[in-house]
Protein backbone atom coordinates (compact mmCIF):
# COMPACT_ATOMS: atom_id res chain seq x y z
CA UNK A 1 0.00 0.00 0.00
CA UNK A 2 1.41 3.39 -0.98
CA UNK A 3 1.80 6.08 1.67
CA UNK A 4 -0.71 8.95 1.52
CA UNK A 5 0.45 11.98 -0.43
CA UNK A 6 -0.59 14.22 2.46
CA UNK A 7 -1.17 13.20 6.05
CA UNK A 8 -2.27 15.47 8.89
CA UNK A 9 -2.51 13.86 12.33
CA UNK A 10 -4.04 15.85 15.14
CA UNK A 11 -2.38 19.06 13.97
CA UNK A 12 -2.63 22.15 16.13
CA UNK A 13 -1.46 25.65 15.35
CA UNK A 14 -1.85 28.71 17.52
CA UNK A 15 -0.86 32.22 16.43
CA UNK A 16 0.62 34.11 19.32
CA UNK A 17 1.23 37.80 19.81
CA UNK A 18 3.62 37.58 22.68
CA UNK A 19 3.81 41.31 23.37
CA UNK A 20 0.04 41.68 23.52
CA UNK A 21 -0.58 38.30 25.15
CA UNK A 22 -3.05 37.32 22.44
CA UNK A 23 -3.54 33.78 21.17
CA UNK A 24 -5.64 32.67 18.23
CA UNK A 25 -6.14 28.96 17.59
CA UNK A 26 -5.82 28.58 13.82
CA UNK A 27 -6.05 24.78 13.74
CA UNK A 28 -7.33 22.46 16.44
CA UNK A 29 -6.78 18.71 16.20
CA UNK A 30 -7.01 18.55 12.41
CA UNK A 31 -6.50 15.09 10.92
CA UNK A 32 -6.97 13.99 7.34
CA UNK A 33 -5.28 12.10 4.54
CA UNK A 34 -5.06 12.62 0.81
CA UNK A 35 -4.20 9.50 -1.19
CA UNK A 36 -1.85 9.53 -4.13
CA UNK A 37 -3.56 10.20 -7.45
CA UNK A 38 -6.54 11.95 -5.86
CA UNK A 39 -7.89 15.38 -6.67
CA UNK A 40 -8.83 16.71 -3.26
CA UNK A 41 -10.65 19.95 -2.54
CA UNK A 42 -9.87 21.78 0.67
CA UNK A 43 -12.82 23.95 1.55
CA UNK A 44 -13.76 26.36 4.28
CA UNK A 45 -14.88 29.94 4.80
CA UNK A 46 -12.36 32.78 5.03
CA UNK A 47 -10.34 32.44 8.22
CA UNK A 48 -11.16 28.75 8.57
CA UNK A 49 -7.49 27.75 8.52
CA UNK A 50 -7.01 26.72 4.88
CA UNK A 51 -4.00 28.92 4.17
CA UNK A 52 -2.51 28.01 7.55
CA UNK A 53 -2.87 24.32 6.68
CA UNK A 54 -1.28 24.84 3.27
CA UNK A 55 1.53 26.88 4.84
CA UNK A 56 2.17 24.05 7.33
CA UNK A 57 2.11 21.54 4.50
CA UNK A 58 4.66 23.55 2.52
CA UNK A 59 6.92 24.05 5.55
CA UNK A 60 6.38 27.81 5.74
CA UNK A 61 4.96 27.50 9.25
CA UNK A 62 5.58 25.00 12.02
CA UNK A 63 2.77 23.14 13.78
CA UNK A 64 2.58 23.44 17.57
CA UNK A 65 1.68 19.76 17.86
CA UNK A 66 0.63 16.82 15.74
CA UNK A 67 2.31 15.28 12.75
CA UNK A 68 2.34 16.21 9.08
CA UNK A 69 3.83 14.09 6.30
CA UNK A 70 4.03 15.13 2.67
CA UNK A 71 4.91 12.38 0.19
CA UNK A 72 6.36 10.51 3.16
CA UNK A 73 8.60 13.36 4.34
CA UNK A 74 8.47 16.15 6.86
CA UNK A 75 7.06 19.42 5.46
CA UNK A 76 9.86 21.56 4.04
CA UNK A 77 12.05 18.53 3.39
CA UNK A 78 13.93 19.17 0.18
CA UNK A 79 13.12 15.63 -1.09
CA UNK A 80 9.41 16.37 -0.79
CA UNK A 81 9.73 19.86 -2.30
CA UNK A 82 11.41 18.37 -5.39
CA UNK A 83 8.10 16.62 -6.11
CA UNK A 84 5.73 19.46 -5.24
CA UNK A 85 4.38 22.19 -7.48
CA UNK A 86 2.88 25.08 -5.53
CA UNK A 87 0.47 27.73 -6.75
CA UNK A 88 0.17 30.31 -3.95
CA UNK A 89 -2.94 32.41 -3.54
CA UNK A 90 -2.20 35.66 -5.43
CA UNK A 91 1.05 34.44 -6.95
CA UNK A 92 3.74 37.07 -6.28
CA UNK A 93 6.54 37.69 -8.74
CA UNK A 94 9.59 39.80 -9.48
CA UNK A 95 8.16 42.67 -11.50
CA UNK A 96 11.40 43.35 -13.31
CA UNK A 97 11.47 39.89 -14.90
CA UNK A 98 9.50 38.67 -17.89
CA UNK A 99 7.69 35.33 -17.92
CA UNK A 100 10.54 33.47 -19.59
CA UNK A 101 13.17 34.81 -17.17
CA UNK A 102 10.96 34.08 -14.16
CA UNK A 103 10.46 30.50 -15.31
CA UNK A 104 14.22 30.16 -15.92
CA UNK A 105 14.82 31.43 -12.38
CA UNK A 106 12.38 28.88 -10.94
CA UNK A 107 13.80 26.12 -13.15
CA UNK A 108 17.29 26.87 -11.81
CA UNK A 109 15.98 26.72 -8.24
CA UNK A 110 14.26 23.43 -9.02
CA UNK A 111 17.61 22.10 -10.24
CA UNK A 112 16.33 21.58 -13.79
CA UNK A 113 18.78 21.03 -16.62
CA UNK A 114 19.09 24.43 -18.38
CA UNK A 115 18.89 22.76 -21.82
CA UNK A 116 15.72 20.89 -20.88
CA UNK A 117 14.32 24.03 -19.27
CA UNK A 118 14.81 26.00 -22.47
CA UNK A 119 12.57 23.56 -24.35
CA UNK A 120 10.09 23.11 -21.52
CA UNK A 121 9.51 26.81 -20.84
CA UNK A 122 7.99 27.70 -24.24
CA UNK A 123 5.76 24.59 -23.97
CA UNK A 124 4.52 25.63 -20.54
CA UNK A 125 3.92 29.20 -21.66
CA UNK A 126 1.90 27.88 -24.59
CA UNK A 127 -0.02 25.59 -22.22
CA UNK A 128 -1.14 28.56 -20.13
CA UNK A 129 -1.63 30.74 -23.23
CA UNK A 130 1.14 33.22 -22.40
CA UNK A 131 3.41 32.42 -25.36
CA UNK A 132 2.68 35.78 -26.98
CA UNK A 133 3.61 37.69 -23.81
CA UNK A 134 6.83 35.89 -22.85
CA UNK A 135 8.94 39.02 -23.33
CA UNK A 136 6.61 41.41 -21.50
CA UNK A 137 7.62 42.47 -17.97
CA UNK A 138 5.40 40.67 -15.45
CA UNK A 139 4.67 43.97 -13.76
CA UNK A 140 2.49 44.77 -16.79
CA UNK A 141 0.51 41.51 -16.66
CA UNK A 142 -3.17 41.39 -15.71
CA UNK A 143 -4.17 39.42 -12.60
CA UNK A 144 -5.39 36.52 -14.72
CA UNK A 145 -2.11 36.40 -16.64
CA UNK A 146 -0.14 36.36 -13.39
CA UNK A 147 -2.32 33.51 -12.15
CA UNK A 148 -1.62 31.53 -15.35
CA UNK A 149 2.08 32.18 -14.91
CA UNK A 150 1.81 30.90 -11.34
CA UNK A 151 0.32 27.68 -12.67
CA UNK A 152 3.08 27.39 -15.30
CA UNK A 153 5.82 27.74 -12.67
CA UNK A 154 4.16 25.08 -10.54
CA UNK A 155 4.30 22.63 -13.45
CA UNK A 156 7.98 23.28 -14.18
CA UNK A 157 9.43 20.29 -12.40
CA UNK A 158 6.75 17.78 -13.47
CA UNK A 159 5.53 17.54 -9.85
CA UNK A 160 3.94 14.47 -8.29
CA UNK A 161 1.84 16.65 -5.97
CA UNK A 162 0.28 19.97 -6.89
CA UNK A 163 -0.79 22.24 -4.07
CA UNK A 164 -3.03 24.99 -5.41
CA UNK A 165 -4.39 27.80 -3.28
CA UNK A 166 -7.29 29.41 -5.18
CA UNK A 167 -5.87 28.57 -8.63
CA UNK A 168 -8.78 30.03 -10.58
CA UNK A 169 -9.09 33.32 -8.73
CA UNK A 170 -8.69 36.20 -11.16
CA UNK A 171 -9.43 34.08 -14.20
CA UNK A 172 -12.27 34.65 -16.65
CA UNK A 173 -14.72 31.79 -17.39
CA UNK A 174 -12.61 30.57 -20.32
CA UNK A 175 -9.49 30.65 -18.16
CA UNK A 176 -11.29 28.73 -15.43
CA UNK A 177 -12.33 26.07 -17.87
CA UNK A 178 -8.74 25.76 -19.09
CA UNK A 179 -7.54 25.28 -15.52
CA UNK A 180 -10.24 22.67 -14.94
CA UNK A 181 -9.15 20.86 -18.09
CA UNK A 182 -5.54 21.10 -17.01
CA UNK A 183 -6.37 19.62 -13.61
CA UNK A 184 -8.29 16.80 -15.31
CA UNK A 185 -5.32 16.04 -17.57
CA UNK A 186 -2.97 16.06 -14.57
CA UNK A 187 -5.32 13.72 -12.75
CA UNK A 188 -5.31 11.41 -15.76
CA UNK A 189 -1.50 11.46 -15.59
CA UNK A 190 -1.73 10.17 -12.01
CA UNK A 191 -0.79 13.40 -10.22
CA UNK A 192 -2.15 14.24 -6.79
CA UNK A 193 -3.84 17.61 -6.55
CA UNK A 194 -4.67 19.39 -3.32
CA UNK A 195 -6.81 22.34 -4.16
CA UNK A 196 -8.27 25.16 -2.10
CA UNK A 197 -11.16 26.97 -3.76
CA UNK A 198 -14.33 28.92 -3.05
CA UNK A 199 -15.87 28.01 -6.40
CA UNK A 200 -17.85 24.99 -5.30
CA UNK A 201 -19.39 24.19 -8.68
CA UNK A 202 -15.87 23.72 -10.07
CA UNK A 203 -14.82 21.63 -7.14
CA UNK A 204 -17.85 19.40 -7.65
CA UNK A 205 -16.86 18.88 -11.28
CA UNK A 206 -13.21 18.01 -10.85
CA UNK A 207 -12.56 16.68 -7.36
CA UNK A 208 -12.70 13.09 -6.06
CA UNK A 209 -12.59 14.02 -2.44
CA UNK A 210 -13.51 16.95 -0.23
CA UNK A 211 -12.15 18.15 3.10
CA UNK A 212 -14.11 20.91 4.83
CA UNK A 213 -12.73 22.88 7.75
CA UNK A 214 -14.28 25.67 9.72
CA UNK A 215 -12.84 27.79 12.51
CA UNK A 216 -9.72 25.62 12.61
CA UNK A 217 -11.56 22.33 12.98
CA UNK A 218 -12.22 19.58 10.48
CA UNK A 219 -15.96 19.36 9.94
CA UNK A 220 -16.19 16.76 7.18
CA UNK A 221 -13.91 14.72 4.94
CA UNK A 222 -14.84 12.10 2.43
CA UNK A 223 -15.29 11.19 -1.19
CA UNK A 224 -17.61 13.33 -3.25
CA UNK A 225 -20.11 10.45 -3.45
CA UNK A 226 -20.08 9.89 0.29
CA UNK A 227 -20.62 13.54 1.04
CA UNK A 228 -23.23 14.27 -1.55
CA UNK A 229 -25.11 11.09 -0.73
CA UNK A 230 -25.50 9.75 -4.27
CA UNK A 231 -28.08 6.94 -4.25
CA UNK A 232 -29.65 7.78 -0.87
CA UNK A 233 -32.70 9.39 -2.41
CA UNK A 234 -34.36 9.20 -5.79
CA UNK A 235 -36.79 11.29 -7.71
CA UNK A 236 -39.66 9.52 -9.47
CA UNK A 237 -41.61 11.38 -12.11
CA UNK A 238 -45.03 9.95 -12.92
CA UNK A 239 -47.86 11.26 -15.12
CA UNK A 240 -50.20 11.37 -12.10
CA UNK A 241 -50.48 10.26 -8.47
CA UNK A 242 -53.64 8.57 -7.09
CA UNK A 243 -54.97 10.23 -3.88
CA UNK A 244 -54.89 6.91 -1.95
CA UNK A 245 -51.08 6.88 -2.14
CA UNK A 246 -50.70 10.25 -0.37
CA UNK A 247 -50.85 8.90 3.21
CA UNK A 248 -48.41 6.11 2.35
CA UNK A 249 -45.95 8.58 0.85
CA UNK A 250 -46.31 10.89 3.85
CA UNK A 251 -45.44 7.95 6.10
CA UNK A 252 -42.33 7.21 3.98
CA UNK A 253 -41.17 10.83 4.27
CA UNK A 254 -41.53 11.50 0.54
CA UNK A 255 -41.76 15.01 -0.87
CA UNK A 256 -44.46 15.46 -3.50
CA UNK A 257 -44.48 18.22 -6.08
CA UNK A 258 -47.47 18.31 -8.43
CA UNK A 259 -47.09 20.15 -11.74
CA UNK A 260 -48.98 20.58 -15.02
CA UNK A 261 -46.99 17.82 -16.73
CA UNK A 262 -46.91 15.27 -13.93
CA UNK A 263 -45.87 14.62 -10.37
CA UNK A 264 -42.36 14.60 -8.89
CA UNK A 265 -41.89 12.38 -5.85
CA UNK A 266 -38.61 12.49 -3.93
CA UNK A 267 -38.16 9.60 -1.53
CA UNK A 268 -35.70 7.12 -0.05
CA UNK A 269 -34.01 4.94 -2.67
CA UNK A 270 -35.04 1.86 -0.64
CA UNK A 271 -38.71 2.57 -1.45
CA UNK A 272 -38.34 3.30 -5.16
CA UNK A 273 -39.23 -0.19 -6.41
CA UNK A 274 -42.29 -0.46 -4.14
CA UNK A 275 -43.61 2.93 -5.22
CA UNK A 276 -42.98 2.21 -8.90
CA UNK A 277 -44.93 -1.06 -8.61
CA UNK A 278 -47.83 0.66 -6.81
CA UNK A 279 -47.91 3.36 -9.48
CA UNK A 280 -48.00 0.80 -12.27
CA UNK A 281 -50.65 -1.20 -10.40
CA UNK A 282 -52.78 1.98 -10.24
CA UNK A 283 -52.44 2.44 -14.00
CA UNK A 284 -50.01 5.37 -13.77
CA UNK A 285 -47.10 5.86 -16.12
CA UNK A 286 -43.62 6.13 -14.51
CA UNK A 287 -41.71 8.58 -16.69
CA UNK A 288 -38.31 8.52 -14.94
CA UNK A 289 -36.45 7.40 -11.82
CA UNK A 290 -33.34 9.54 -11.10
CA UNK A 291 -30.87 9.35 -8.17
CA UNK A 292 -30.92 12.60 -6.20
CA UNK A 293 -27.71 14.33 -5.08
CA UNK A 294 -27.49 17.29 -2.78
CA UNK A 295 -25.16 19.97 -4.14
CA UNK A 296 -21.76 20.63 -2.61
CA UNK A 297 -22.89 24.18 -1.96
CA UNK A 298 -25.83 22.95 0.17
CA UNK A 299 -23.55 20.65 2.11
CA UNK A 300 -20.91 23.35 2.57
CA UNK A 301 -23.40 25.93 3.78
CA UNK A 302 -24.94 23.42 6.18
CA UNK A 303 -21.60 22.43 7.63
CA UNK A 304 -19.86 25.75 7.96
CA UNK A 305 -20.53 28.95 9.79
CA UNK A 306 -20.88 30.56 6.35
CA UNK A 307 -24.30 28.95 6.23
CA UNK A 308 -25.31 30.61 9.45
CA UNK A 309 -25.49 27.45 11.56
CA UNK A 310 -22.57 26.83 13.85
CA UNK A 311 -21.14 23.31 13.72
CA UNK B 1 23.83 26.72 -8.44
CA UNK B 2 20.70 27.63 -6.42
CA UNK B 3 22.65 30.04 -4.23
CA UNK B 4 24.20 31.64 -7.32
CA UNK B 5 20.76 31.99 -8.92
CA UNK B 6 19.39 33.61 -5.77
CA UNK B 7 22.41 35.90 -5.48
CA UNK B 8 22.09 37.16 -9.06
CA UNK B 9 18.37 37.66 -8.67
CA UNK B 10 18.92 39.62 -5.44
CA UNK B 11 21.58 41.72 -7.13
CA UNK B 12 19.16 42.44 -10.00
CA UNK B 13 16.41 43.41 -7.54
CA UNK B 14 18.72 45.72 -5.58
CA UNK B 15 19.91 47.47 -8.74
CA UNK B 16 16.26 48.28 -9.45
CA UNK B 17 15.36 49.22 -5.87
CA UNK B 18 13.97 52.75 -6.14
CA UNK B 19 14.96 53.71 -2.60
CA UNK B 20 18.55 52.60 -3.10
CA UNK B 21 18.74 54.41 -6.46
CA UNK B 22 17.31 57.57 -4.89
CA UNK B 23 19.81 57.54 -2.03
CA UNK B 24 22.73 56.81 -4.35
CA UNK B 25 21.75 59.71 -6.61
CA UNK B 26 21.35 62.07 -3.64
CA UNK B 27 24.63 60.92 -2.21
CA UNK B 28 26.41 61.41 -5.53
CA UNK B 29 25.03 64.98 -5.61
CA UNK B 30 26.35 65.64 -2.10
CA UNK B 31 29.79 64.31 -3.07
CA UNK B 32 29.82 66.46 -6.21
CA UNK B 33 28.81 69.53 -4.18
CA UNK B 34 31.59 68.82 -1.70
CA UNK B 35 34.07 68.63 -4.54
CA UNK B 36 33.20 72.19 -5.60
CA UNK B 37 35.15 73.98 -2.80
CA UNK B 38 38.02 71.64 -3.46
CA UNK B 39 38.19 72.70 -7.09
CA UNK B 40 37.79 76.31 -5.99
CA UNK B 41 40.71 75.96 -3.59
CA UNK B 42 42.82 74.55 -6.39
CA UNK B 43 41.86 77.43 -8.65
CA UNK B 44 42.94 80.11 -6.18
CA UNK B 45 46.13 78.32 -5.21
CA UNK B 46 49.16 80.60 -5.46
CA UNK B 47 52.77 80.20 -4.46
CA UNK B 48 52.02 82.08 -1.23
CA UNK B 49 49.07 79.97 -0.07
CA UNK B 50 50.09 76.66 -1.69
CA UNK B 51 50.60 74.76 1.54
CA UNK B 52 47.37 76.07 3.06
CA UNK B 53 45.32 75.25 -0.04
CA UNK B 54 46.90 71.81 -0.30
CA UNK B 55 46.01 71.06 3.30
CA UNK B 56 42.43 72.19 2.63
CA UNK B 57 42.17 70.00 -0.47
CA UNK B 58 43.51 66.98 1.36
CA UNK B 59 41.19 67.65 4.29
CA UNK B 60 38.21 67.71 1.96
CA UNK B 61 39.36 64.54 0.26
CA UNK B 62 39.60 62.82 3.63
CA UNK B 63 36.08 63.98 4.61
CA UNK B 64 34.57 62.86 1.31
CA UNK B 65 36.23 59.47 1.47
CA UNK B 66 35.15 58.81 5.03
CA UNK B 67 31.60 59.89 4.08
CA UNK B 68 31.58 57.56 1.10
CA UNK B 69 32.95 54.75 3.20
CA UNK B 70 30.39 55.36 5.96
CA UNK B 71 27.56 55.54 3.46
CA UNK B 72 28.64 52.11 2.23
CA UNK B 73 27.94 50.73 5.72
CA UNK B 74 24.44 52.23 5.60
CA UNK B 75 23.90 50.79 2.15
CA UNK B 76 25.10 47.31 3.17
CA UNK B 77 22.80 47.29 6.22
CA UNK B 78 19.79 48.61 4.33
CA UNK B 79 20.28 46.35 1.30
CA UNK B 80 20.56 43.27 3.54
CA UNK B 81 17.47 44.17 5.55
CA UNK B 82 15.49 45.05 2.45
CA UNK B 83 16.59 42.01 0.42
CA UNK B 84 14.87 39.68 2.89
CA UNK B 85 12.03 41.95 4.00
CA UNK B 86 10.88 42.82 0.48
CA UNK B 87 10.50 39.13 -0.35
CA UNK B 88 8.39 38.66 2.78
CA UNK B 89 6.30 41.73 2.03
CA UNK B 90 5.57 40.85 -1.58
CA UNK B 91 5.14 37.13 -0.92
CA UNK B 92 7.71 36.09 -3.55
CA UNK B 93 9.48 34.17 -0.79
CA UNK B 94 6.65 31.61 -0.77
CA UNK B 95 7.11 30.62 -4.41
CA UNK B 96 10.89 30.54 -3.96
CA UNK B 97 10.89 28.44 -0.81
CA UNK B 98 8.33 26.06 -2.29
CA UNK B 99 11.21 25.03 -4.55
CA UNK B 100 13.81 22.57 -3.29
CA UNK B 101 15.70 25.39 -1.63
CA UNK B 102 16.74 25.25 2.01
CA UNK B 103 16.13 28.30 4.13
CA UNK B 104 19.83 28.81 4.78
CA UNK B 105 20.50 28.62 1.04
CA UNK B 106 17.95 31.38 0.50
CA UNK B 107 19.60 33.58 3.12
CA UNK B 108 23.13 32.96 1.83
CA UNK B 109 21.93 33.75 -1.70
CA UNK B 110 20.46 37.02 -0.45
CA UNK B 111 23.64 37.86 1.44
CA UNK B 112 25.85 37.18 -1.57
CA UNK B 113 23.54 39.30 -3.75
CA UNK B 114 24.06 42.19 -1.32
CA UNK B 115 27.80 41.58 -1.37
CA UNK B 116 27.75 41.76 -5.19
CA UNK B 117 26.13 45.18 -4.91
CA UNK B 118 28.70 46.22 -2.33
CA UNK B 119 31.52 44.99 -4.57
CA UNK B 120 30.32 47.41 -7.26
CA UNK B 121 30.11 50.15 -4.64
CA UNK B 122 33.63 49.42 -3.39
CA UNK B 123 34.98 49.52 -6.94
CA UNK B 124 33.33 52.91 -7.46
CA UNK B 125 34.69 54.09 -4.12
CA UNK B 126 38.13 52.86 -5.13
CA UNK B 127 37.91 54.80 -8.40
CA UNK B 128 36.68 57.89 -6.55
CA UNK B 129 39.58 57.80 -4.10
CA UNK B 130 42.07 57.73 -6.98
CA UNK B 131 40.15 60.50 -8.77
CA UNK B 132 40.12 62.69 -5.66
CA UNK B 133 43.81 62.06 -5.02
CA UNK B 134 44.56 63.05 -8.61
CA UNK B 135 42.40 66.15 -8.31
CA UNK B 136 44.17 67.01 -5.06
CA UNK B 137 47.48 66.76 -6.88
CA UNK B 138 48.65 63.77 -4.87
CA UNK B 139 48.77 60.06 -5.33
CA UNK B 140 47.47 57.21 -3.21
CA UNK B 141 50.17 55.64 -1.11
CA UNK B 142 48.23 52.59 0.01
CA UNK B 143 48.32 49.14 -1.55
CA UNK B 144 45.20 48.88 -3.78
CA UNK B 145 43.98 45.54 -2.42
CA UNK B 146 43.67 47.03 1.07
CA UNK B 147 41.25 49.64 -0.24
CA UNK B 148 39.13 46.89 -1.79
CA UNK B 149 39.22 44.13 0.80
CA UNK B 150 38.85 46.09 4.04
CA UNK B 151 35.59 47.86 3.10
CA UNK B 152 34.18 44.61 1.73
CA UNK B 153 34.83 42.86 5.04
CA UNK B 154 33.35 45.76 6.96
CA UNK B 155 30.27 45.80 4.75
CA UNK B 156 29.97 42.03 5.16
CA UNK B 157 29.83 42.59 8.94
CA UNK B 158 27.11 45.24 8.60
CA UNK B 159 25.21 43.13 6.09
CA UNK B 160 25.29 40.07 8.34
CA UNK B 161 24.17 42.07 11.39
CA UNK B 162 21.25 43.57 9.46
CA UNK B 163 20.35 40.15 8.08
CA UNK B 164 20.17 38.68 11.56
CA UNK B 165 18.10 41.60 12.83
CA UNK B 166 15.66 41.48 9.92
CA UNK B 167 14.83 37.85 10.71
CA UNK B 168 13.54 39.16 14.05
CA UNK B 169 12.40 42.74 13.47
CA UNK B 170 10.78 45.10 10.99
CA UNK B 171 13.38 46.10 8.33
CA UNK B 172 13.46 49.75 9.41
CA UNK B 173 14.08 48.72 13.01
CA UNK B 174 16.67 46.19 11.87
CA UNK B 175 18.46 48.88 9.86
CA UNK B 176 18.26 51.34 12.75
CA UNK B 177 19.64 48.84 15.22
CA UNK B 178 22.48 47.83 12.89
CA UNK B 179 23.41 51.50 12.57
CA UNK B 180 23.15 52.03 16.31
CA UNK B 181 25.50 49.11 16.83
CA UNK B 182 27.91 50.61 14.31
CA UNK B 183 27.87 54.03 16.01
CA UNK B 184 28.23 52.50 19.47
CA UNK B 185 31.15 50.41 18.26
CA UNK B 186 32.89 53.57 17.07
CA UNK B 187 32.14 55.42 20.32
CA UNK B 188 33.59 52.82 22.67
CA UNK B 189 36.92 52.49 20.89
CA UNK B 190 39.54 53.55 23.50
CA UNK B 191 41.01 56.15 21.13
CA UNK B 192 37.59 57.74 20.57
CA UNK B 193 36.85 61.05 22.29
CA UNK B 194 33.36 59.79 23.18
CA UNK B 195 34.60 56.69 24.96
CA UNK B 196 35.13 58.67 28.16
CA UNK B 197 31.37 59.26 28.40
CA UNK B 198 30.73 55.59 29.06
CA UNK B 199 31.48 54.03 32.43
CA UNK B 200 34.12 51.32 32.17
CA UNK B 201 31.70 48.53 33.18
CA UNK B 202 29.54 49.42 30.14
CA UNK B 203 32.23 50.47 27.68
CA UNK B 204 34.35 47.35 27.95
CA UNK B 205 31.64 44.74 27.29
CA UNK B 206 30.31 46.82 24.37
CA UNK B 207 33.83 47.14 22.99
CA UNK B 208 34.36 43.40 23.18
CA UNK B 209 30.91 42.42 21.87
CA UNK B 210 30.42 44.84 19.01
CA UNK B 211 32.50 44.64 15.84
CA UNK B 212 35.40 47.04 15.78
CA UNK B 213 34.57 48.76 12.55
CA UNK B 214 37.32 51.30 13.11
CA UNK B 215 39.81 48.45 13.11
CA UNK B 216 38.31 47.27 9.83
CA UNK B 217 38.34 50.72 8.32
CA UNK B 218 40.41 51.18 5.20
CA UNK B 219 40.90 54.79 6.35
CA UNK B 220 43.74 53.46 8.48
CA UNK B 221 45.60 52.68 5.29
CA UNK B 222 44.21 55.27 2.92
CA UNK B 223 46.98 57.80 3.02
CA UNK B 224 47.24 60.18 0.16
CA UNK B 225 49.84 62.55 1.48
CA UNK B 226 53.38 62.22 0.26
CA UNK B 227 54.50 61.37 3.77
CA UNK B 228 55.83 57.88 4.15
CA UNK B 229 53.16 55.41 5.21
CA UNK B 230 53.52 53.02 8.08
CA UNK B 231 53.18 49.66 6.39
CA UNK B 232 51.12 46.99 8.11
CA UNK B 233 52.54 43.50 8.04
CA UNK B 234 50.75 40.52 6.48
CA UNK B 235 50.09 39.07 9.91
CA UNK B 236 48.33 42.25 11.00
CA UNK B 237 46.21 42.28 7.85
CA UNK B 238 45.43 38.59 8.18
CA UNK B 239 44.35 38.77 11.81
CA UNK B 240 42.32 41.97 11.31
CA UNK B 241 40.49 40.58 8.27
CA UNK B 242 39.97 37.20 9.95
CA UNK B 243 38.46 39.07 12.90
CA UNK B 244 36.02 40.86 10.57
CA UNK B 245 35.15 37.76 8.58
CA UNK B 246 34.67 35.77 11.76
CA UNK B 247 32.28 38.42 13.00
CA UNK B 248 30.32 38.38 9.73
CA UNK B 249 30.20 34.59 9.75
CA UNK B 250 28.93 34.39 13.32
CA UNK B 251 26.13 36.87 12.56
CA UNK B 252 25.27 35.11 9.33
CA UNK B 253 25.07 31.75 11.12
CA UNK B 254 22.86 33.33 13.79
CA UNK B 255 20.68 34.79 11.01
CA UNK B 256 20.36 31.33 9.39
CA UNK B 257 19.40 29.78 12.72
CA UNK B 258 16.84 32.50 13.43
CA UNK B 259 15.44 32.35 9.89
CA UNK B 260 15.10 28.56 10.07
CA UNK B 261 12.54 28.86 12.86
CA UNK B 262 10.77 31.92 11.51
CA UNK B 263 7.20 31.72 10.25
CA UNK B 264 7.06 32.59 6.57
CA UNK B 265 4.00 34.39 5.38
CA UNK B 266 3.16 37.43 3.36
CA UNK B 267 3.62 40.44 5.69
Amino acid sequence: MTAPAIEFQNVEKVYRRRLMGQEVAALTGVSFEVSQGEVCAFLGPNGAGKTTSISLLMGFLYADSGQIRVLGFEPGDIRAKKQIGFVPENFAFYKFLNAEKLLRFHAALAGADPVLASTLIPELLAKVKLQDFHGLKIGRYSRGMVQRLGIAQALLSDPQLLVMDEPTSGLDPAGRKEVRDLISSLKAAGKTIFLSSHILSEVEQICDRVIIIDRGKLVRAGSMEELLGAGDRVEIIADRLPQELDPVLAEWGAVIERGPHGVKIALSAARKRELAERLWASGCDVISITPLKSSLEDLYLNLTAAGGSPV
Amino acid sequence: MKIRTLAWNTFGSLLRDKLIILFLVLFACVVLLMMTPMLGAKAIKTAANAAQMQAMVLGLVAVIMSMVSGFGSLLAAWASADAVASEMKSGTILAVLARPVRRWEFLVGKFLGVMLLMAIYVLLMFGLSYLLAWMGGERIQSTPWVLLVYPMVRYAVYGAIAMLLVTLLHPVMAFGMAMLMGVLALMVVPTSLASGRFPAWLREPIYVLLPSTSLLSEDRFLTITQASLKQAGWLEHATTLAYGLDYALVFLLLAMWSFHYRSLKRD
